[in-house]
C-alpha cells in the first residue's frame, strides 16, 4: 500500500485546531437546528457527532462543508474565518449520507472528479495514479470501469469514501456513512474506516446516531441534543463522567434511580429515592440539597450474590429474566422498592457463583464508587 | 388466462389504434404514391415511378423543412433549457406550479390566433418600428424564414420545456452539492453534472419538437406569408388545391422516410451518448 | 339569434388584436381554410338549447337551415329577421375556397341546404350531379327580368335554372399610392414591373391559382383563362422572377395593406372598397388588359335536408329590401336592378363597385376548365414551393 501518497499535509493546524465552531447557530424558520455550537477540532483526530435523529448533526456538518451559512457565530478552518467561503473553495470533503455518487460516471471517473476540478489541472497520469491508490485503500482494485449502479451498497460506500479521501482534504466529513449497510458489513467498515483514518492521518468528523459506532471509532465524541452540544469528550470520559442523565443514557446503558439530594459532602451525595431508600453516589458536577437528580449505576457495576453476608449492604432482588450473551449474561431483576433494573455479569463471575435462574432470589450489590449522581439535564 | 394472452389483451387497444391510425394510412399512401392523378383530380391506380421522379419539383419545400426543422428544434432548446432550469431548480417551490401553468397557458389558445399576434409584432408597426426608433431602419421580419423560426420557437416552447423540466426536477440536488463539495464551481457543476444528467429530457424534447416540425404547415403559412414553404404546405396544396393525390402521396411517403432516417440516426446518437448512463431509457 | 354570431365575435376579437377600425373582411378568408369558422358553426348547431323557438311561420319549414358561404358575406341582422319570421335558425358554415366546397359536396353528407358557389364552378356541380335545379315558383321574390344577364347567366345551364345571382365583383389590385408619388397605375404590366422594382418586398399575390396565374397571363396580354402550355410557361417564368420580390403569397391581404407592410396586392372588389373607405391612399385598380369578373350564386345541393327552409331562405335573401341591407353590409355589387334602385347614389356611382363600362368589358369570367386544370394547379404549387 502506497502510504506516502497520503502523508498528512503539513499544516499549521498541528499547532492549533484545524477547524473551529465559535458560538455557531443556524435557524431554519422556527427551528433552531444549531444552537450556540462551540467546538475545536484537532488535526488528525477522529471526532463523532452523536445524537438522536433531528438533533442537528447534519446541520453542523453542512455548516463546516459550507452548504449552510451560520445564522450567527464563526466557522474557522486552519485559523481563518470561512463563513463566506463557497463549498467548492473549502479544503473539506464530505461523504454524503446516501453517497451522492454521479450515476453518469464510472467508478474511476467518480473518484477522480475532485482532482479534475483542481486548477491547474493535474496531469492525467497523476490523476490515474491517485485514483488507483484510492481504490486500493478502499479495496476496490479492478472496479475502475464499473458503473455506479453495478456496485453493491457497501461498494458504493467505499467509492464515496475514495472519492473524498483522494483529494486529501484537511477535514473529511462523513454523514452517517454506514447507516444503509447491514450489521455485519457495518462492523467491517467501521474497522476499515478507522484503519484508513489512522493510516492517512486525516481529520475525520463522523455523524452517527449509533452510540456503539461512535464509542468504538472516535477519539472524541460530541453528544448533541436539540441543536446543542451537551458534552464533548473521549469515549471513556463520557462513559465514566457523563455530565447528565442524558449523556449517561446515550453512552452505554445505565440504571437510573430518580430522587432528591438529601445531603452533600465534597463530591459525595446522598439521594433519597423511592420507598424511603437512600442511595449514595459520586456527583460528577456539583449538586445542591433538594435538587432532583438521578443515581446512575451501570449494569456491569452490579454484582449478584446468592449468599448474603450480613455485613455487606445489598438489595434483595428477584430475577425476572436472563439473557445469555456469551461473554456476559444480562439479568433483569426486581427490587420491591427500587423497581426493575439490569445487571450484567461477566462469565468469569458466573463460573464461581452462577448461573442464576429466573425466579431466584438474590442480593444485588455495587461499590459506592460505581454509583453516580447526575443532574436530570 | 395465461400471462401471454393477458399481455396480448393489454396490447390490443394500442395495436388496433396503431393499425388503424398508422399502418393502414401509411400503406394507402405508399400504394397511391405509385399511381397517377385522375383527369378531375384524385387517384388512378397504376404502377409508375413518375411521382417520385417529379420530387425535385418540391426540392425547395424539402430544403426549407430540413433546414428550419432542426434549426427550430435547436432554437427552442436554447430558449427552453434555461427556462426549464429556472423552473425546476431555481424557482420558489411554492410558485413552481403557477409558473408551469403560465408556460402552458398559451396552449389554451389556438396556435392560429397566437401566430396572428406575431404577424403584428413582426410586421412594420411592431418590432421593426421599435428598431427604427433607435435608428435601425427598414428591418423586414414578417414573411421571412426568421419569422417562421420565431413562430416555431414560440409555438413549440412548452413541448420542449416540459420533458427538460421533468428531468431537471427529478435531478437529485445532492449530486450538485457533491460536485460543489469536490471543488467544482457552479458553472462547472452545470457542465459536468446537470447538463449530462438532463440529456434524456433534452433528447425527448428535441425528438418531440423535431418530429412535429417536420410536418408543420400552419406557422410557415401564417408567418412565412406563403414564401417560406414547408413540405407540409406542399402537401396541403397537393391534396386540397391541385388534388393530385398520387404526387401528394409520393411527397408524403418521402417525408415519412426522411423522418424515419433522421430519427433513427438521432436515436442511435443519443443511445451512444446514453450508453454510459444509468437511465438508459431515454425515450 | 343566428349562428353567425359566433363567427362575428371571433372577428371582433381579431379586430381588437390588430386595432383595425373596421376589421378585415376578406372574401376568401384564411379562417375558412383552417376550418375555424366551420368548427364554431357546427358547435353552435350541436347545442339545441341555443336555437330559438319558432315564433311564426307560413307553413312549417322546420327549425333550422344550413348555409355554406364565405366569411363576412351576410348581415347577421337579416338572419335574425329570418328566424323571427319563420322559426328556422340559420347555421352558417364558412368556407375558404371553391375547391374545398366541391370536395365537401363530393364526399357527400354535407348536410347543407343552401350554398354559395362562384360562377365557374356551376357547370362542374351540374355535371357531377351535385346540385338540383331551382323551382322559380317557390321563390316569390325571384324576378329573372330584374337581373343583369351578364352576371346571372352562369346560373342557367342547358336552359335550366340551377343558381340565382347573389353578388358580383371584379379582381383587380389595390395599391397604396402614397408609396408611388401618388401616381395610380392602370395596368397589370405595371403591377408586375413595379413588384420587381420600386415595390420589391411590398407586393402580395393571392394564394389562388385562378387569379394569380390569370393576372400573370395578363402581363403578356394572354387570356385570363389560358391553359395553353406555352402561355402558362411565360406566366410561370414571370411568377418565379417575381417571387423573391413578393411580400407574401396570401389571400388575406387586408391586414398587411392596412399596417403598411404591404403596398400593393391582388384584390377583390369588396376588400378594395373597404380599404379605400378607411384609407383613401389605397386605391383599387382594374388592369386595362383585363382580368377577372366573377359572380356568386345561391344554389341548393342535391339531397338538402331542409328543402322548404332552403327555398324560404333564398327567397327571403332575394327580397330587394333585405338584399339591399346585405349589400350595404358587405359592400359587394348586386345584379338585381330592384335592389340597385334602393341603394344610395354614392354606392351606385362608386367606380370601385361599378367600374366604367370599357374596363368591365375587358374582364373575363373565370372558366370551369381554368379552375380544374391540373397544369395550372401544379404551376401554382411549383411557384409556391420554389
Ligand atoms: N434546509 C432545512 N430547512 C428547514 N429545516 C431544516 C433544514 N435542514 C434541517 N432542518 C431541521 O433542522 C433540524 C436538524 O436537522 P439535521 O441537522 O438534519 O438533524 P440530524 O442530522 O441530526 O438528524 C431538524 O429539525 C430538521 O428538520
Ligand atoms: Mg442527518
Amino acid at each position: 500500500m502506497n502510504k506516502a501518497a497520503y502523508a498528512p499535509p503539513p499544516s499549521k493546524a498541528t499547532l492549533g485546531p484545524i477547524a473551529e465552531l465559535r458560538n455557531v447557530s443556524k435557524r431554519f424558520g422556527d427551528i433552531l437546528a444549531a444552537d450556540g455550537l462551540d467546538l475545536s477540532i484537532m488535526s488528525g483526530e477522529f471526532l463523532s457527532f452523536l445524537g438522536p435523529s433531528g438533533c442537528g448533526k447534519t446541520t453542523a456538518l453542512r455548516i463546516l462543508a459550507g452548504f449552510e451559512a451560520p445564522t450567527t457565530g464563526e466557522v474557522l478552518l486552519d485559523g481563518e474565518i470561512v463563513n463566506d467561503l463557497d463549498p467548492f473553495r473549502r479544503p473539506v470533503n464530505m461523504v454524503f449520507q446516501h453517497y451522492a455518487l454521479f450515476p453518469h460516471l464510472t467508478v474511476a471517473q467518480n473518484i477522480g472528479y475532485g482532482l479534475r476540478q483542481r486548477r491547474p489541472r493535474p496531469p492525467r497520469d497523476e490523476i490515474e495514479r491517485k485514483v488507483k491508490t484510492a481504490l486500493e485503500i478502499v479495496r476496490l482494485e479492478g472496479f475502475e470501469d464499473r458503473r455506479i449502479w453495478e456496485m453493491s451498497g457497501g461498494q458504493q460506500q467505499r467509492v464515496a469514501l475514495a472519492r473524498a479521501i483522494v483529494n486529501e482534504p484537511k477535514l473529511l466529513l462523513l454523514d452517517e456513512p454506514m447507516a444503509a449497510l447491514d450489521r455485519k458489513l457495518r462492523k467491517e467498515m467501521q474497522i476499515e474506516l478507522q484503519n484508513i483514518q489512522r493510516r492517512l492521518g486525516m481529520t475525520f468528523i463522523l455523524v452517527t446516531h449509533d452510540q456503539e459506532e461512535a464509542l468504538s471509532m472516535s477519539d472524541r465524541i460530541c453528544i448533541m441534543r436539540d441543536g446543542r452540544i451537551v458534552q464533548t469528550g473521549t469515549p471513556r470520559e463520557l462513559y465514566d463522567q457523563p455530565r447528565n442523565r442524558y449523556v449517561a443514557g446515550f453512552v452505554g446503558t445505565s440504571n437510573f434511580f430518580d430522587g432528591v439530594v438529601e445531603s452533600v459532602a465534597a463530591d459525595q451525595a446522598q439521594v433519597s429515592v423511592k420507598g424511603g431508600i437512600v442511595l449514595a453516589g459520586r456527583a460528577i458536577s456539583p449538586v445542591a440539597v433538594g435538587q432532583e437528580v438521578s443515581v446512575s449505576v451501570r449494569p456491569e457495576q452490579i454484582r449478584l450474590e446468592r449468599a448474603n453476608a450480613a455485613d455487606r449492604p445489598g438489595w434483595p432482588v428477584t430475577i425476572l429474566n436472563r439473557i445469555f450473551l456469551g461473554e456476559h449474561t444480562e439479568y433483569l431483576v426486581k427490587h420491591e422498592s427500587l423497581g426493575e433494573f439490569m445487571v450484567l455479569t461477566p462469565r468469569q463471575a458466573e463460573l464461581s457463583d452462577g448461573p442464576f435462574n429466573a425466579g431466584e432470589r438474590l442480593m444485588a450489590l455495587w461499590e459506592a464508587g460505581g454509583a453516580l449522581v447526575l443532574k436530570q439535564d | 388466462m395465461t400471462q401471454r394472452s393477458r399481455n396480448l389483451l393489454l396490447l390490443a387497444p394500442a395495436g388496433a389504434w396503431f393499425l388503424v391510425m398508422l399502418v393502414i394510412p401509411l400503406t394507402v399512401v405508399l400504394i397511391f404514391s405509385f399511381g397517377e392523378r385522375g383527369a378531375a383530380g384524385g387517384y388512378v391506380p397504376a404502377f409508375t415511378l413518375d411521382q417520385y421522379a417529379n420530387l425535385p419539383a418540391r426540392w425547395a419545400a424539402f430544403k426549407n423543412t430540413l433546414i428550419l426543422a432542426p434549426a427550430g428544434t435547436l432554437a427552442s432548446l436554447l430558449i427552453a433549457y434555461p427556462l426549464a432550469y429556472y423552473l425546476a431548480v431555481r424557482a420558489d417551490p411554492r410558485w413552481k406550479t403557477v409558473l408551469l401553468v403560465l408556460v402552458i397557458v398559451p396552449f389554451w389558445t389556438s396556435i392560429l390566433i397566437r401566430s396572428y399576434a406575431w404577424i403584428f409584432l413582426l410586421g412594420g408597426r411592431g418590432i421593426p418600428a421599435l428598431l427604427a426608433a433607435i435608428g435601425i431602419e427598414d428591418v423586414r421580419l414578417i414573411n421571412t424564414p426568421f419569422a417562421v423560426l420565431i413562430g416555431i420557437v414560440y409555438g413549440y416552447l412548452p413541448l420542449m420545456v416540459f420533458p427538460i423540466f421533468v428531468n431537471l426536477d427529478r435531478l437529485d440536488k445532492r449530486l450538485l452539492e457533491a460536485s460543489s463539495d469536490l471543488g467544482a464551481s457552479p458553472w462547472r457543476t452545470f457542465l459536468q453534472v446537470t447538463l449530462p444528467m438532463s440529456l434524456p429530457g433534452i433528447a425527448t424534447g428535441c425528438l418531440l419538437v423535431f418530429i412535429l416540425l417536420m410536418g408543420e404547415f400552419l406557422i410557415p403559412a401564417i408567418l412565412g406569408g406563403g414564401k417560406v414553404f414547408f413540405v407540409g404546405n406542399a402537401l396541403v396544396d397537393l391534396f386540397l388545391q391541385s388534388r393530385n393525390w398520387a404526387f401528394g402521396s409520393a411527397v408524403a411517403a418521402t417525408l415519412v422516410i426522411l423522418m424515419l432516417v433522421t430519427v433513427t440516426a438521432y436515436m442511435r446518437l443519443i443511445r451512444r451518448l446514453g450508453a454510459q448512463r444509468e437511465d438508459v431509457a431515454l425515450m | 339569434m343566428t349562428k353567425d354570431n359566433d363567427h362575428i365575435s371571433k372577428r371582433k376579437f381579431m379586430e381588437e388584436l390588430y386595432r383595425y377600425k373596421r376589421g378585415s373582411v376578406t372574401r376568401r378568408h384564411f379562417l375558412g381554410v383552417t376550418g375555424l369558422g366551420t368548427a364554431s358553426a357546427v358547435l353552435a348547431a350541436a347545442v339545441p338549447a341555443l336555437r330559438p323557438r319558432r315564433a311564426w311561420a307560413q307553413g312549417d319549414i322546420g327549425d333550422r337551415v344550413v348555409l355554406a358561404t364565405w366569411p363576412n358575406y351576410h348581415d347577421p341582422a337579416n338572419f335574425e329577421a329570418f328566424t323571427e319570421a319563420t322559426g328556422a335558425a340559420v347555421d352558417v358554415n364558412v368556407f375558404g375556397s371553391n375547391e374545398e366546397m366541391l370536395a365537401k359536396l363530393q364526399a357527400g353528407g354535407s348536410g347543407w341546404d343552401v350554398f354559395v358557389p362562384t360562377n365557374y364552378t356551376i357547370t362542374t356541380y351540374v355535371g357531377e350531379g351535385l346540385i338540383d335545379p331551382l323551382d322559380a315558383a317557390r321563390m316569390a321574390n325571384y324576378d329573372a327580368s330584374a337581373f343583369d344577364p351578364r352576371f346571372a347567366g352562369p346560373g342557367i345551364v342547358d336552359n335550366t335554372l340551377y343558381a340565382v345571382s347573389k353578388n358580383w365583383g371584379t379582381t383587380g389590385y389595390a395599391i397604396n399610392i402614397s408609396k408611388n408619388d401618388n401616381v395610380t397605375p392602370t395596368s397589370w404590366k405595371e403591377f408586375w414591373d413595379m413588384t420587381m422594382d420600386s415595390f420589391s418586398g411590398r407586393t402580395m399575390v393571392h394564394d389562388y391559382q385562378l387569379t394569380t396565374i390569370g393576372n400573370a397571363l395578363k402581363y403578356f396580354g394572354y387570356s385570363f383563362n389560358s391553359v395553353d402550355p406555352a402561355e402558362l410557361a411565360d406566366a410561370e417564368k414571370l411568377l418565379l422572377d417575381a417571387k423573391p420580390h413578393l411580400f407574401a403569397i396570401n389571400s388575406d391581404y387586408q391586414p398587411s395593406m392596412r399596417s403598411g407592410d404591404a403596398w400593393m396586392t391582388m384584390c377583390w372588389t369588396g376588400d378594395g372598397k373597404q380599404m379605400n373607405r378607411d384609407m383613401p391612399e389605397i386605391v383599387y385598380v382594374l388592369g386595362k388588359e383585363g382580368g377577372e369578373l366573377w359572380s356568386d350564386f345561391y344554389a341548393i345541393p342535391k339531397g338538402a335536408p331542409h328543402l322548404d327552409a332552403a327555398y324560404a331562405l333564398i327567397d327571403f335573401l332575394l327580397t330587394p329590401e333585405v338584399n339591399a341591407k346585405e349589400a350595404l353590409f358587405h359592400g359587394y355589387p348586386v345584379a338585381d336592378s330592384r335592389v340597385n334602385a334602393l341603394l344610395p347614389a354614392e354606392v351606385l356611382n362608386d367606380p370601385i363597385l361599378y367600374p366604367a363600362a370599357e374596363l368591365l368589358d375587358a374582364l373575363e369570367f373565370g372558366a370551369a376548365a381554368t379552375l380544374t386544370d391540373p397544369n395550372r394547379a401544379e404551376l401554382l404549387a411549383r411557384f409556391k414551393s420554389a
